[in-house]
């Protein structure tokens, strides 16, 4: 079957301006995003991994047309994302703005500090027309009620809600337009720990019930683990691995992803945990190495990893990594 | 009920902060030094005597405790006493002088918001663009340009060397501006208007100018406006419904601020153009110790200002459910 969510090569790059008083000069390019190419299935969750600054918020706000991407392409069931939103009628733009919506990290900056939450979440009904005005209140209703939210909260405003509270208003904003698809970026990290759990039981359950296909990203792995299907590694703008989550966090072979996984905390205090150290920073995504992006952090790197850009192999059905000596590892 | 009860609160609070502004400004004019002094210097045909009796016809001579009292009661009676040039009431000079002052302060406030708010948006929505460096550096350049400077260039150039408006005064004397040749008491008015006001508002627009790219700035970097994007909600409408309405509050607040500093005029400005307002006037008083006048237009200036940001407090209340009235 024909993936939901196709992106192909998708490329970001931001220049870099010098600072000059009255003339600018681009001086080099940040790669926040570098060819990254990504399925998501009908009713699937796909974890995307990586550090800070690694390029995952921008992968999600690019599939979206939220920022616009230097090069690339997206399909959203066959139909070109990028293309639609830019050239397409009014008609197609909604129509697929309808199909997919996102959430956003930060709950505290997502929602308007001057609306109510009547209006954040009926906002989408009155652009996209999909009810009739007389339905506006009962559909808002179920969507408080879906994402666990009391009626009379509708007529409060952002700020007299929780973290917890306000991500499930970002969620059932999102929902209110019946969408096939999220990006959830990290829609749980400013959250405390025990509300965390509340909105990914939410998160799991709506897919359950409305079937909606996630992109999920975060850093939190263990959060991933519990959430995703299938997980992918990125580090410095690039796709290093892909996996089915149990055979990534199980077998991780690239050498970035076992360090990663090496620091998941374990809940078992007799076992010895082997965590492995990189050495030095990320490298400035400026002037990101050549090569192989990780080879001056990887103890295995040879000169070969510097000089020659690896590809991406399929050594399992499921299972994609890109490094040159990914055969030592299996 | 909270509303009436805050605004009640409030103004009782403003009875004392009133009292104790006249206070200082009066014992500021005592210590300034002696009118009487000033008015007859260089006549020498006064004698010591006449200038006593001068003193005593002011009540100049009575202590300092009974002189402000004497101004309180007759301040809390409307009665701000008469001026000590020309002996008019100093209610009567404000009166003829205030529409003046409020008419050149309001047309440059409005012109200055009008190109504020297009340009400001417009700088954040373009940052770093050629068209936000330019409207920044003549934002700079209005911040740093100080009114008398301007003014006399603007007075050199559009009245003196151009001919196009007149350098000052409000009304034309003895004759009416031609305008095109017509020769039309409002046209009149309006040409006289021209140059005072463009200098106000270059001074001002400025700061409204970088006040709302920042404001912009900051809220295009939230979520939510990403949210209304991904809500298929058009750029337009996202940049105005809600950036805009998220990003003026710190211009109301100046919007408040200046409409309550208005009646002060500009007294630079003023001064510069010779604009019969209170600024002038204030100007005028102030050189000479003319002390009625002066505490005159320091009351009305800070009741103004007192009620004006009681007004911008309610304003913010109104617009930002975030603010509410304790």
């Amino acid at each position: 079957m024909e993936p939901l969510v196709d992106v192909k090569d998708l490329v970001k790059y931001y220049p870099v301006y010098s600072r000059g008083i009255l003339t600018r000069k681009v001086i080099g390019q940040v790669h926040a995003v570098d060819h990254v190419s990504l399925e998501v299935n009908h009713g699937e969750t796909v974890g995307l991994v990586g550090e800070s600054g690694c390029g995952k918020t921008t992968t999600g706000k690019l599939i979206l047309n939220l920022e616009t991407p230097t090069s690339g392409k997206v399909y959203f069931d066959g139909a070109p994302v990028i293309q639609t939103l830019t050239k397409g009628t009014k008609e197609e733009k909604l129509k697929l703005r309808r199909s997919m919506q996102m959430v956003f990290q930060n709950p505290y900056s997502s929602l308007d500090p001057r609306m109510t939450v009547f209006d954040i979440i009926s906002e989408p009904f009155r652009v996209h027309k999909n009810i009739p005005t007389s339905e506006y209140k009962d559909r808002l209703y179920e969507l408080l009620s879906l994402v666990g939210l009391e009626p009379y909260h509708a007529e409060r405003y952002p700020h007299e809600f929780s973290g917890g509270q306000r991500q499930r208003i970002c969620i059932a904003r999102a929902l209110a337009v019946d969408p096939k698809f999220i990006v959830a970026d990290e829609p749980v990290s400013s959250l405390d720990v025990s509300v965390r759990a509340q909105i990914l039981n939410l998160i799991m359950d709506l897919q359950k019930r409305l079937g909606i296909s996630y992109l999920y990203i975060s850093h939190d792995l263990s959060s991933v683990r519990q959430i995703s299907k299938r997980v992918l590694v990125m580090y410095l703008g690039e796709i290093v691995e892909s996996a089915l989550t149990s055979e990534l966090f199980d077998h991780p072979i690239h050498p970035y992803t076992k360090a990663l996984m090496s620091a998941v905390p374990i809940p078992d205090p007799k076992r010895k945990m082997k965590i492995i150290l990189l050495p030095g920073e990320v490298p400035s995504p400026v002037n990101p190495p050549s090569g192989c992006r990780f080879h001056p952090r990887c103890e295995y790197a040879t000169s070969k990893c510097s000089e020659e850009i690896p590809e991406m192999v399929q050594i399992d059905s499921d299972h994609f990594v890109s490094c040159h000596y990914f055969e030592k590892f299996l | 009920m909270g509303l009436a009860k805050y605004v009640a609160r409030r103004l009782i609070y403003m009875i004392p902060l009133i009292l104790g502004i006249s206070l200082v400004s009066f014992l500021v004019m005592y210590s300034a030094g002696d009118p009487i002094t000033i008015a007859t210097m260089g006549n020498p045909m006064i004698t010591e005597t006449e200038k006593q009796f001068l003193r005593h016809y002011y009540g100049l001579d009575l202590p300092i405790p009974v002189q402000y009292f004497r101004w309180l009661t007759n301040f809390l009676t409307g009665n701000f006493g008469n001026s000590i040039y020309g002996n008019k009431p100093v209610n009567q000079l404000i009166a003829s002088l205030s529409w003046e002052t409020v008419k050149l302060q309001l047309v440059s406030i409005i012109i200055s918001f009008l190109i504020a708010i297009p340009a400001g948006i417009y700088a954040a929505v373009k940052q770093r663009s050629a068209t936000d460096y330019t409207v920044s550096s003549i934002s700079i350049m209005g911040i740093s340009l100080p009114v008398f400077f301007t003014a006399v260039v603007f007075i050199l150039v559009f009245s003196y060397d151009l001919g196009w408006f007149p350098s000052a005064g409000a009304h034309g004397a003895p004759t009416l501006w031609p305008v095109f040749g017509i020769r039309n008491p409002i046209l009149d008015e309006i040409a006289h208007l021209v140059l005072p006001a463009l200098v106000l508002t270059l001074a001002s627009v400025a700061y409204n100018v970088r006040l709302l790219r920042a404001g912009m700035l900051e809220v295009l970097r939230q979520d939510y406006i990403m949210a209304a994007k991904a809500s298929g909600i058009q750029e337009r409408t996202i940049l105005y419904k809600y950036a805009l309405k998220n990003a003026i509050t710190p211009l109301l607040t100046l919007l408040g601020l200046s409409i309550g500093g208005a009646i002060g005029g500009a007294p630079m400005t003023e001064t510069v153009f010779s604009w019969p307002g209170l600024g002038y006037q204030f100007v005028l008083a102030a050189g000479r110790l003319d002390f009625p006048v002066v505490m005159g237009i320091t009351m009305l200036i800070t009741i103004f200002i007192l009620l004006a940001n009681l007004i911008t407090d309610l304003a913010y209340a109104w617009v930002d459910p975030r603010v509410t009235i304790e």
